[in-house]
């Protein structure tokens, strides 16, 4: 669960009070483990929408993640394990409940749709602290909130589907509240906004809301029933547990 | 009342000339000067009334499923295999390039399509040429894929495998002159060193309303000069051509200048000058030149008996002054009926002219007589003194007819019968490449994209249903297998073939499995596991977002219109008679809405022409006080409509919305002979002109400015060299129109006449 955390949550590195501020965007607390019941809602530019309700375990700040279809009907059983590697590829594996067939999926491009969302992959990886450079924006009060206004670019040598990234963090807490990403032409490719709360003292996300603004489609991601620091265990995540539905 | 108001006229031309030329002048400058506001729109679309059910169900499919009509590119070296360096480097310039574009929604080729593979049973979706610059082994890889799968090669390489395409689906509601002109342009940037073809309706119509336009203009000098010199070997005198010039001129101006000042003043597309508008200036100029031919040749004719400009203007715009206001408002009012026609510019089309047409009556009433007391006319130039070559030929032509009025008549009547015989053969055909020569480079393009590839036209069938069901899915293959055994369908695509590509692939690439799926849960298992690598909108032109409608998408040669028809209720009987879900296919694309457009554009043609005809013969049964002279009027322009409808069904004329205003010159130019032949025998058969020479009297006088009218506006039969085959119909039925229409008026209408003449003389 950590990468849908920390997709939000950039290491700022722009000047002394920037990479201050990243730095401690980077280091508040995150679970050791979360489950949670998502949400997704898709909607196309002629606002027709498609559900999907989806249960997720995951640990080590998402570095181990399983994911069920719960809904619709027809994707019902339908599941995802990714596990990360550092150096390797990532492992990721899908049930096929119809077919009863796990098949391999192969490492993705960086820029893909997660799971028909407007999330990337990209989006759901963790960004690397040295791999960007940052700059103090400016300040700005958003969602009734003092917020600083970052912009991080990817170093030339990092490869990204993002020219930058505009980000609005909380003077208070450092939380995320929106972020602007734009394409490599420059243009305003996707608006996120953030809404977190508070469980056991971790900061954790309540909703998330992605606009293409290109292609005019949106996903809305709503966290319900979520528990942290469960003590789930490495093996738990494994192939054989795929095929079957938690209770 | 209209004694006195006539008079007046007549008067301040005599008596200020100069002064009323001033005026007319400076009124046409200020109605003229709106040209400046005419907008030009090449935009066929705008043409089609948005609430036909074909057009209802185009855009209902565009708004779902992006745009339906295809443009193609295709491009390659003679002798050379087209998956090579080169060329897949020039096609990725060119395919994203046009993706910048901001009219183009999608570009689809090598460059830019996906391949689908099966790695270790995983659903691998990646792009079909990973870069612009390729190594051997990559160029390879592409053409194994093309080879494995036959459907998606024939999209993009052509059958001899020396040209390769890219489709361009442009973003709905684009202007399709604008789409055109710039992919042309890029297609120039990139694509020099190739031979280069471009196809698609998008592309046909795109280009088709400024080709035309370009070809009128380049053919309406020539047209006019055969006038002029028509004009001047029968007047003899090149001050009486310029004047009959300069008012068919000046109308023509302040036709233009009133679309532009109601353009300006409302800002309604209605008065934008597109495609349809073009045949404006020769409806325009044909009637004008009538006002103007009419007076000159009495005016002449005066002059050789009273040797007196001004009593021989006063003697001419006596005699004329009601025949042309009277055929002005007749064809004013026929014009008019054109803006009850569903067809948008139409409205601004019918008003246009029937402005033009007052303002060449106004024109010709005023400014032309105050031009003719203004100039220094010699009494003994052979302009006045001997008649003319066309005067002594109706001279004979009159006494042969009136010598043997039956039998004309019969014979006249027997002609028109032949003509209502072959009204039921004309056929509607709006298919655009026939409006190309064969030969021409447009249409030779079209023509090698439809042998080459899979053709240049595309037809949409939108069904109803889950399209994750298995049965659904089943019963499109079905529907498109059956859409197949149409000879023009090259290829059909529809959602149930990515689906049997993607259950291929999972099941470890096996070409047995290369089925729709036995459950719904397989299929939607198949669409999660793309999710997982592809992009979902991937699929958005054949699925809407809901999995409720899919469409199948044909690709077709060049068909007729007829074929067009036969294959949309083929589809149709075939789905009722073999399909048991309720698919509800309905079947578009711009080929069905054109051909909807002239059917409807034919129809209210049909209809404004009746009604004109009807309008005519109120007004001039009003003006006439009789409804004698008011059936009497319609006839010639009703006998000239049937005839030319008529020939051009015995002679295989298409009739489509260019060769179908045709019917608008006919009423305009057939009703003006009409009432200045009726106007002249109750004129004569007031004036003491016996009973028994009457008619041989007004043949003999009105009958030679119908002739030279006729015969000066049969110059537009230069249309005849035109590149469009539509335009070179409308010369060659230009000429006979006027043939018709004269030879209607001096024979079916003399003769009958002449027949009458007891029950008509002194009415």
């Amino acid at each position: 669960m950590r990468n849908l955390i920390t997709l939000f949550l950039p290491v700022f590195l722009f000047s002394q009070t920037g990479y201050d501020i990243a730095k401690l965007v980077d280091e508040r607390k995150t679970p050791k483990d979360m489950i949670v019941d998502l949400t997704m809602v898709l909607t196309n530019k002629k606002g027709k929408t498609r559900s999907s309700v989806l249960h997720s375990v995951s640990k080590d700040g998402g570095n181990k993640q399983m994911i069920w279809f719960l809904s619709p009907k027809d994707d019902k059983g339908v599941a995802f394990l990714k596990i990360e590697h550092t150096g390797k590829d990532d492992e990721m594996r899908l049930w096929l409940p119809a077919f009863k067939k796990v098949r391999r999926i192969a490492s993705k491009q960086k820029g893909d749709s997660f799971m028909g969302s407007d999330l990337s992959y990209e989006d759901m990886t963790n960004r690397e602290l040295d791999e960007y450079f940052y700059k103090l924006l400016g300040q700005e009060e958003i969602q009734n909130q003092d917020c600083y206004i970052l912009e991080s670019i990817p170093k030339p040598e990092v490869k990204s589907t993002y020219s930058r990234h505009v980000t609005w963090v909380t003077k208070k807490d450092y939380n995320i509240v929106k972020e602007e990403s734009y394409d490599r032409t420059g243009r305003l490719f996707k608006t996120k906004l953030f809404k977190q709360q508070n469980i056991k003292n971790y900061i954790v996300l309540k909703e998330i809301f992605v606009e293409n603004v290109i292609k005019r489609h949106s996903t809305l991601l709503t966290f319900d029933n979520i528990e942290v620091d469960t003590g789930i265990e490495d093996s738990q995540f494994q192939e054989k547990y795929l095929k079957r539905l938690p209770k | 009342m209209a004694h006195k108001i006539k008079n007046w006229f007549i008067s301040q031309s005599i008596r200020h000339p100069k002064q009323v030329i001033i005026f007319s002048i400076l009124l046409t400058v200020i109605v003229g000067s709106g040209v400046r506001w005419v907008v030009i729109d090449d935009d066929i679309m705008k043409m089609l009334p948005e609430d036909i059910p074909s057009r209802v169900l185009w855009d209902e499919v565009q708004d779902e499923f992006g745009s339906i009509d295809m443009m193609f590119i295709t491009f390659g070296k003679r002798g050379e295999f087209a998956i090579n360096r080169e060329i897949l480097a020039a096609l990725w310039d060119v395919s994203y390039a046009l993706e910048d574009l901001p009219e183009i929604d999608e570009v689809i080729s090598i460059a830019t399509l996906n391949r689908i593979d099966s790695e270790d049973g995983f659903m691998m979706v990646s792009d079909l040429q990973p870069a612009r610059d390729l190594i051997e082994k990559e160029i390879q890889y592409i053409a194994n894929y093309l080879e494995r799968n036959p459907s998606i090669k024939t999209r993009v390489i052509s059958r001899t495998g020396e040209f390769t395409n890219v489709v361009i689906r442009p973003i709905t509601g684009v202007n399709n002159n604008i789409l055109a002109n710039r992919v042309i342009s890029v297609s120039d940037k990139y694509l020099t060193d190739f031979e280069v073809h471009f196809g698609g309706q998008p592309y046909i119509t795109g280009l088709l309303p400024e080709l035309i336009r370009d070809d009128v203009k380049m053919l309406m000098p020539i047209g006019l000069m055969i006038m002029i010199l028509i004009l001047l070997a029968n007047l003899r005198n090149i001050s009486a051509v310029g004047m009959v010039l300069s008012v068919i001129f000046l109308s023509g101006v302040s036709m233009m200048g009133f679309m532009g000042w109601i353009v300006h003043w409302t800002g309604s597309s209605r008065f934008f000058f597109t495609m349809v508008n073009t045949s404006m200036p020769i409806i325009l100029l044909t009637i004008a030149n009538s006002d103007g031919v009419h007076i000159l040749t009495k005016f002449l004719r005066e002059m050789r008996k009273r040797k007196d400009v001004k009593e021989s203007v006063n003697a001419t715009m006596n005699t004329l002054m009601l025949p042309i206001f009277l055929t002005s408002l007749t064809t004013a009012a026929a014009f008019s009926i054109l803006t009850t026609t569903p067809i948008i510019p139409m409205t601004g089309y019918g008003i246009s002219i029937s402005f033009g047409i007052v303002w060449a009556w106004f024109l010709s009433t005023t400014y032309l007589p105050s031009l003719i007391i203004l100039k220094k006319w010699k009494t003994d130039s052979k302009a006045v003194t001997h008649a003319s070559f066309l005067e002594r030929v109706i001279h004979r032509f009159g006494r042969q007819i009136l010598q043997h009025p039956r039998k004309v008549l019969v014979a006249g009547l027997v002609i028109v019968l032949i003509g209502v015989f072959g009204i039921f053969l004309v056929k509607v055909e709006i298919n655009f490449i026939t409006f190309f020569k064969p030969g021409n480079p447009i249409r030779e393009s079209i023509e090698f994209i439809d042998k080459e590839m899979t053709g240049t036209l595309n037809l949409v069938v939108r069904t109803e249903g889950n399209m994750k069901n298995p049965q659904t899915l089943n019963d499109l293959l079905a529907i498109q297998k059956y859409m197949e055994t149409y000879p023009e369908v090259t290829t059909t695509i529809s959602i149930a073939d990515v689906v049997k590509q993607m259950h291929r692939v999972v099941m470890d690439d096996d070409p047995a499995y290369e089925v729709i799926p036995d459950s719904a849960g397989k299929v939607n298992n198949l669409f999660t596991l793309y999710t997982m690598s592809g992009d979902p909108e991937d699929f958005n032109a054949l699925v809407d977002y809901n999995y409720r409608t899919g469409v199948i998408t044909a690709m077709m040669r060049t068909v007729s219109t007829d074929r067009i028809i036969t294959f949309v209720r083929g589809v149709e009987e075939y789905v009722r008679e073999n399909i048991k879900g309720n698919l509800n296919p309905e079947t578009t694309g711009l080929l069905v809405i054109m051909r909807d457009f002239s059917i409807l554009l034919i129809q209210s043609s049909l209809t404004s022409m009746i009604a004109s005809i009807f309008v005519i013969f109120i007004i001039a049964w009003i003006f006439y006080k009789s409804y004698k002279w008011g059936l009497l009027s319609v006839i010639p322009l009703t006998s000239a409509i049937i005839l030319n409808f008529g020939l051009m069904g015995l002679f295989k004329v298409h009739l489509n919305h260019v060769t179908a205003i045709l019917s608008s010159i006919i009423i305009g130019v057939g009703v003006d002979f009409a009432i200045h032949y009726i106007a002249q025998f109750r004129n004569f058969s007031r004036n003491g002109v016996s009973k028994e020479s009457i008619s041989r009297e007004v043949v003999d006088d009105v009958g030679y400015p119908i002739l030279l009218d006729a015969g000066s506006n049969m110059a537009f039969g230069a249309l005849i060299f035109s590149t469009f085959l539509p335009l070179q119909y409308i010369g060659g039925l230009m000429v006979f129109a006027m043939v018709s229409c004269s030879l209607g008026t001096l024979t079916i209408l003399a003769s009958l006449m002449e027949l009458l003449k007891e029950n008509l003389y002194g009415e």
